[in-house]
């Protein structure tokens, strides 16, 4: 008895958590490729299978191509610049003899507000000729009225989301410059190697799984961007700032068309293992083997 | 010389800041500056509260306070019931399927609940949870990223610690409610820190489930708010935004050590 007892408890302890990942995570994605092959109706509840049909609407969609461009190109806009930028801060803070702890509170300070609150601050912000936005830019750069227009709008949106994360990336780089080894700059400074070298030699190498994880961290609110488009542009204007994500609202919530937010959110999970395969080779592998030696 | 270099560093440091900090200054100096003011650019001239009263008067302020607290409260506190245990189970009890478990630990975290947020959302439908609490809290309890990060503390604390308490006849419940929870402070933070701002801020799923105020938290009357009548109110909507912001930016302020410790663990998963 006792020792069905102790064979049987460590189940015991996994089986609220386990109950939860299957309704909640495993099911649904076995449910989410189902329902691509259905036409829902919401209010009957009555689905009809529809083979590919989905599929082949969706795909066939030019907002399809559109938000899948979307969602790259807001991905190039805010993983490079938030992680070079980010790394920049980790850098120079690192490297203060007084005010540490005052800069990594600046840079962090807008990663604990609520994301959508402040995307109406930025909507202000950007507001048509009387924001500060175009009152302080406009008349060095000549750019004017970004929400309204379909090239600048994503860059807008990128603008917030940059913003937003840039300060969790430095304190990502930060924690790890600071628990670099010593030793190995001391020996690098004695040979008298320029800063730069040491930067690209020592320092990076020996960054790398921090520079992984933060590409994992940056790529992933990446793809996952909503908050700012739900509350400053609705994906517009002409659809130039619509990602997968919020389409997926859009069909699902806002259309009641499930089947094709099911595609979409096939279309999403696919990016994310896509975006994990990549870790898993080539430079990323030896970034983060670099850090190990 | 060498104080040039650090000058410079915060000079640089310091344009960055403007970055970083003028839109949450935009919005504390809008939220008590009439909206005339705005317009014309005048921030704090005729500081007043209007803005909050104007808010206050036009939104269930209460309501939404009540339902953030409610699910903050209770995402958290369900985590550490749910999640404590199984994290333990799979740092330290041997079991068949354990690396099975542990795998799929792994593969769990990967997968961005916007993925599945559609199959949930028919799902709360069907049993009529729709623009209920229950629907903004259950999904995020069996947290992966909050498990694996438990486990990785529990897989840190020494292994005597837990071989003494066994050798006193300690079973596994009591190890675990009077060894591993009070010597796991830090990791609860985190994990606080970590579920609390989750939830707060969260505004994704909230504009699945929600459709009225009944069960809406801040962020999903802020952009109710914003897109409402009130569109061009700007003074209303930067007191509306700061109520939503101002909570956890002030527990930020008297708590940053845990915030930055707590939120940079986040990265994972969201």
């Amino acid at each position: 008895m006792r020792a069905l007892r102790q064979r049987s408890l460590p189940y015991l302890l996994l089986l609220a958590a386990g109950v939860l990942a299957l309704m909640f995570v495993m099911v649904p994605i076995v449910l989410v490729v189902v329902l691509a092959f259905f036409d829902i109706n919401l209010v009957s509840g009555a689905g009809t299978y529809v083979g590919l049909d989905n599929f082949r609407t969706e795909i066939a969609h030019d907002e399809f191509a559109r938000s899948l461009r979307n969602t790259v190109v807001y991905g190039v806009l805010t993983v490079v610049p938030s992680m070079t930028i980010g790394l920049g801060v980790a850098l120079l803070v690192n490297g203060l003899t007084h005010g540490k702890g005052f800069w990594r509170s600046v840079y962090f300070l807008p990663v604990a507000t609520t994301l959508v609150a402040m995307s109406a601050v930025w909507r202000w912000m950007f507001h048509t000729d009387t924001g500060i936005v175009d009152t302080v830019l406009s008349p060095i750069f000549g750019v004017r009225d970004w929400l309204a227009n379909p090239d600048l709008a994503l860059g807008a949106v990128a603008i917030v989301g940059n913003w937003h994360q840039i300060g969790l990336v430095a304190i990502l780089y930060l924690a790890a410059l600071g628990s670099l080894p010593r030793d190995q700059f001391d020996s690098a400074r004695i040979d008298g190697a320029a800063s730069w070298n040491v930067f690209w030699h020592v320092t990076w190498p020996a960054l790398g799984p921090t520079t992984i994880f933060a590409f994992i961290t940056t790529v992933g609110s990446a793809l996952q961007a909503y908050d700012v488009i739900a509350a400053m542009t609705q994906g517009g204007p002409l659809g130039s700032t619509e990602t997968l994500t919020y389409m997926i609202w859009v069909r699902g919530v806002n259309y009641f068309d499930i089947g094709r937010a099911a595609v979409l959110s096939i279309a999403l999970l696919a990016l994310s293992l896509l975006v994990t395969a990549a870790q898993r080779t080539g430079y990323a592998r030896r970034l983060e083997e670099g850090g190990t030696r | 010389m060498k104080a040039a270099g650090q000058i410079s560093r915060h000079v640089a440091l310091a344009v960055g800041g403007i970055y970083m900090l003028l839109p949450v200054a935009l919005m504390l100096a809008g939220s008590v500056t009439p909206t005339a003011d705005i317009l014309a650019g005048n921030y704090l001239h005729n500081a007043t509260l209007d803005n909050f009263a104007q808010v206050a008067d036009r939104v269930p302020l209460g309501t939404y306070y009540r339902n953030s607290i409610l699910v903050c409260v209770c995402t958290f506190l369900l985590q550490v019931v749910v999640c404590v245990p199984a994290a333990y189970a799979m740092a330290r009890l041997r079991y068949r399927g354990r690396d099975l478990s542990v795998w799929l630990l792994g593969v769990l975290i990967l997968i961005p609940f916007q993925v599945v947020a559609i199959p949930v959302y028919l799902m709360f439908r069907a049993v009529g949870l729709i623009d209920a609490l229950p629907a903004l809290v259950l999904p995020f309890v069996g947290s992966a990223f909050s498990i694996y990060l438990l486990r990785q503390f529990f897989l840190s604390l020494p292994g005597s610690m837990f071989d003494a308490a066994r050798l006193d006849g300690a079973g596994t419940p009591a190890i675990i409610l009077r060894l591993v929870i009070p010597s796991s402070r830090p990791a609860l933070v985190s994990l606080g820190v970590f579920t609390v701002t989750a939830a707060w801020n969260a505004y994704f799923w909230p504009s699945f489930v929600l459709t009225s105020d009944r069960a809406a938290t801040i962020p999903f009357g802020v952009v109710d708010f914003v897109n409402s009548d009130a569109v061009t109110d700007y003074g209303p909507q930067m007191a509306m935004a700061t109520l939503s912001v101002l909570p956890l930016l002030i527990a930020f302020l008297f708590a940053q050590r845990q915030f930055i410790r707590g939120l940079s663990l986040a990265g994972q998963a969201d």
